[in-house]
């Protein structure tokens, strides 16, 4: 499997044609309409496939119907009908997507509002391309560093569990069996890889000299 | 360079602009999202921001007449007004609303009527600029022809 097909693009409904990170799916959301058209256009540049509302609770229906469609949300802090960081802790808690906020206003207290809500990024308007650039890394970021498995065991559940279960955490059987897969391959690699430093190994038998 | 006097015209508007501080580098940003597919993008979204910022500024203006004075309620107006114009690169304009937001947080209701004020003074300047500018570009004609190099 190749690194593109691990991220799990194949495994969302999808195109198949664009290699991740082009291609992207993401959720821009934002009530005031110039910010909207300037992200939108913004994303595309970015090659990202962008959706846009203006409405949180548009959003969040637009998230929970189609669970495996969006990669990523990125959204305005201010917005009348529910504010950014209500949108955020319900995108985290039920969907588990990576959020990034967005807001004219750069306070200290406002982004570590922001990021103890779960955001794993704060962006002051007005973003620019190059800042948005690089924004589909938070996808692979979302759990661990070096998740790049972990992505590709989610979604592979993801798309066999159907719709998942509302509130549920992915502190799951799907993290479980990551954590199993993750040692199996972790043990794999020690008994290949005889030129590592073999600590727990009797010093007496070392056949092999160390590789420095 | 630019052999043609419109155009040249054109391009000595666009760096005073820069130059006199009305427009910083966001401007740019919206520059590049135009080509052949939206050839009129940068023109498009002024215009939407003036359409939606003017309803705005009456917003504003009534809540500065209201008594008592919801501070509050402003400051969410000019989060988005500042928001909007930091998007189309209204330099001086974004500057009066950070401005227009300290005298908010204080409660200082001279405060915020006189920057408001000033504010109002600079997006219509503003405005009237980048009308200006975008008329002359219709007038220079397209630019993608000749000069621009790939």
């Amino acid at each position: 499997m190749t690194m593109e097909e691990k991220m799990g693009v194949s495994s969302r409904e999808d195109d198949g044609k664009d290699q991740f990170p082009n291609g992207m799916r993401v959720l821009a959301v934002d009530d005031d309409p110039i910010c909207v058209e300037v992200l939108e256009n913004l994303l595309r540049k970015c090659r990202y496939q962008v959706a846009t509302t203006n409405q949180a609770i548009t959003a969040l229906k637009m998230l929970r119907e189609n669970r495996n469609r969006y990669y990523l949300v990125i959204t305005d802090v201010n917005m009348p009908d529910m504010d950014g960081f209500k949108l955020l802790e319900l995108v985290g808690l039920e969907l588990d997507l990576p959020v990034v906020l967005l807001s004219a206003h750069s306070d200290t207290e406002l982004v570590m509002k922001g990021i103890t809500h779960g955001a794993c990024d704060y962006l002051l308007k007005p973003v620019s391309s190059e800042e948005l650039k690089n924004t589909w890394q938070h996808v692979v970021r979302r759990k661990k560093p070096d998740s790049k498995d972990q992505i590709f065991a989610e979604n592979r559940d993801k798309a066999q569990g159907g719709t998942g279960e509302v509130g549920q955490t992915l502190m799951s059987s799907s993290d479980k069996k990551f954590i199993k897969e993750r040692k199996d391959q972790i043990e794999d690699e020690e008994d290949e890889g005889d030129d590592n430093e073999d600590e727990n190994e009797d010093p007496s038998t070392q056949k092999k000299p160390r590789v420095v | 360079m630019e052999r043609n006097p419109l155009r040249r015209q054109l391009q000595m508007m666009r760096k005073s602009f820069f130059d006199q501080g009305y427009l910083d580098d966001q401007f740019v940003q919206l520059e590049e999202l135009q080509d052949e597919a939206n050839p009129n993008f940068v023109e498009e979204v002024v215009t939407l921001y003036y359409r939606d910022s003017s309803r705005l500024i009456l917003s504003i203006e009534q809540a500065l007449e209201r008594k008592p004075f919801d501070f509050n309620k402003l400051d969410a107006y000019m989060h988005q007004f500042k928001g909007s114009s930091s998007s189309i690169g209204a330099k001086k304009v974004k500057a009066e609303s950070t401005l227009f937001r300290e005298y908010c947080k204080s409660g200082n209701k001279e405060g915020c009527m006189r920057c408001f004020q000033q504010l109002k003074k600079e997006y219509a300047t503003l405005r009237k600029k980048l009308e200006a500018y975008f008329q002359l570009a219709r007038q220079a004609g397209p630019m993608e022809t000749a000069c621009r190099p790939k």
